[in-house]
């Protein structure tokens, strides 16, 4: 476990953020942690979406129980955070 | 005794290069302070500054200058207008003086380096006058909001910005050290007078002496009138600098120095004004939208004015012009996010006639920056203040120190322009900032972002609390909505429709 800061990029919303979360959590986790800064205060939510993670850039998403520490995603990386049928 | 008119004294009284003997000329004007870029001597001497004047007709024109500016003050003293003004007009108020006034002191000490060690005389002979004038308009813009700061603390903020963390003072005090504390002479002839202050600070002031009088603020317009009349002659300092560079083979360097300039001041300029135009100034009160006025008036004229020395336009010039349609709306939303970290109360500028004239001014508005404000006007109806506020840092950008962001909502377009430089990785805000960074990573690269700082564990404790007290941000100072949210009821139980084209 390591505490772990990184940079969200959340789909719809206006600026990137920094967010805290750690290795262990998997990618849901994570997604959860950013849409904390960002849903229901600037983004609207979006029923029944999911919330997926990739690298910035990329249009293949990280798996949902992927692991943080196991991602190869380094600290204060900007990573995007998109809606996502379930 | 008849006195010779002045054109028959100045070109002789005005040539003050000599030949030193008791030390070399290279330990008398250093090329790192000068910034002469190998141009010799002689060939400076052709600068031929546009406005002239000598310092008897100096002084009395400026004491009447500082006479007009203070008995208007004077007369208006018991006015009610401080009280009656919109809040919004009050909140642009006390971020111009806190972002410009200690400001006019750095523009002092610069002006004093043209004045020690410009190559050309006349360029030492208007940078004399042009450091006067920076003295004069510190003094007048701490002279002036002191008398506010018994009724509202905020204004205390006019002298204490620039001593302080806040973010917006962080970012000031980068832009500045580089475009002016931190050059030689001939660059800041470039970087401020011609890119700072031709470019932006004199249209700015023009600008905003008006909408001082629109707003019914006399006071504050002839302040300002009165420190544009400065501004628009010494400004005047950069243009024959740079000819005398283009002219003797310096035009790539002159060039860079003009990108850079330009680049850096647009995003202050951005911040500051932008959001003042279209969001803090009363409706009634706009004459043109932020983007008009730039097209207008920042772009025709740079456009004209470097053409015609010769260069070329910014290598980024046409991704600047598409930022007017985004950027400063981005920052507005940045600021009433994060309004407790600011030292005004800023004006949301967010009525259902506000967003109308939004929609008019930049298409497609409401269905990008306004879905952002959809939640929380939802949020603020529904009572769940909490989530109008942060919970965290904005990424800030390594080069001009403000948030990173661009568009959101349906035409979302946000995006991390990183860098990878011995080891550390910087963030920006665009291709541009990015670019002035690695024009001269050396200069740049030991600066902490305010996230930075506090991944670096200097903000303590590391939440919002912690961030205010390090921003020097006491209670009764911090920023909150400059209308009291009262704006957000036009939408109770009528939600924003745009209006039929």
């Amino acid at each position: 476990m390591a505490a772990f800061p990184m940079i969200s990029n959340f789909q719809y919303d206006f600026l990137l953020q920094l967010v805290a979360v750690d290795t262990e959590n998997t990618m849901d986790e994570v997604a959860a942690a950013a849409a904390y800064h960002s849903v229901g205060r600037r983004v609207a939510p979006q029923p029944g979406k999911v919330v997926r993670v990739r690298r910035q850039g990329d249009t293949e998403f990280f798996p949902r129980h992927a692991k943080l520490g196991e991602t190869g995603i380094k600290p204060m990386e900007t990573v995007e955070f998109i809606f996502t049928e379930a | 005794m008849a006195l010779l008119e002045r054109n028959e004294w100045y070109d002789i009284a005005r040539n003050t290069n000599w030949t030193p003997t008791h030390v070399t000329e290279a330990e008398l004007f250093p090329d790192v302070m000068t910034g002469a870029k190998g141009v010799p001597v002689e060939k400076w001497e052709v600068y031929d500054e546009p406005y002239k004047t000598s310092y008897p007709e100096y002084v009395r024109i400026q004491r009447e200058k500082d006479a007009g500016a203070y008995s208007v003050k004077a007369a208006l003293e018991r006015s009610r207008m401080f009280e009656d003004a919109d809040p919004g007009w009050v909140s642009i108020l006390k971020a111009h003086y806190g972002a410009i006034a200690l400001g006019e002191y750095a523009a002092m000490s610069a002006e004093a380096r043209m004045a020690r060690f410009g190559r050309a005389p006349g360029m030492r002979n208007m940078a004399t006058f042009g450091m006067l004038d920076e003295n004069r308009h510190a003094q007048l813009q701490l002279y002036f909001p002191h008398e506010h700061c018994s009724k509202d603390r905020q204004f205390d903020w006019a002298h204490k910005a620039y001593h302080s963390n806040e973010w917006g003072a962080i970012a000031a005090r980068h832009t500045f050290d580089d475009l002016f504390m931190a050059r030689s002479a001939t660059d800041i002839a470039v970087m401020l007078t011609f890119a700072f202050e031709t470019g932006f600070t004199n249209m700015q002031f023009l600008g905003l002496a008006a909408d001082a009088a629109e707003a019914g603020d006399f006071t504050f317009a002839s302040l300002i009138s009165s420190i544009q009349t400065d501004e628009s002659r010494h400004a005047q300092i950069g243009g024959p600098a740079l000819q005398v560079m283009i002219a003797n083979g310096r035009k790539e360097e002159a060039q860079k120095l003009v990108d850079v300039g330009i680049a850096r001041a647009w995003r202050l300029f951005s911040l500051l004004t932008g959001t003042s135009m279209d969001y803090a100034t009363p409706l009634e009160h706009r004459k043109q939208s932020f983007k008009e006025f730039m097209l207008e008036w920042i772009v025709g004229q740079f456009e004209r004015t470097l053409i015609d020395l010769g260069l070329d336009l910014p290598w980024y010039w046409n991704q600047m012009i598409a930022e007017f349609d985004y950027q400063h709306h981005a920052y507005q939303m940045g600021i009433w996010f994060w309004r407790p970290t600011l030292w005004w109360n800023p004006a949301a500028g967010m009525t259902p006639d506000c967003r109308d004239w939004l929609e008019e001014k930049y298409p497609g508005w409401n269905d990008s920056f306004g879905k952002v404000w959809d939640v929380i006007i939802d949020n603020l109806l529904a009572g769940r203040h909490e989530l109008t506020l942060p919970e965290t840092l904005p990424m800030i950008c390594n080069m001009s120190q403000l948030p990173i962001c661009a568009v959101p909502g349906n035409g979302w377009n946000v995006k991390d322009y990183p860098l990878d430089y011995q080891g550390r990785t910087y963030h920006f805000n665009s291709e541009i900032d990015r670019w002035v960074f690695q024009q001269d990573p050396a200069r740049y690269r030991d600066h902490m972002s305010l996230v930075d700082r506090f991944l670096a564990g200097q903000i303590q404790p590391p939440n919002l609390m912690g961030a205010l007290q390090y921003m020097n941000l006491a209670p009764g100072e911090i920023g909150d909505d400059a209308h009291k949210y009262a704006w957000a009821e036009a939408y109770r139980n009528n939600p924003y429709q745009k209006k039929a084209a």
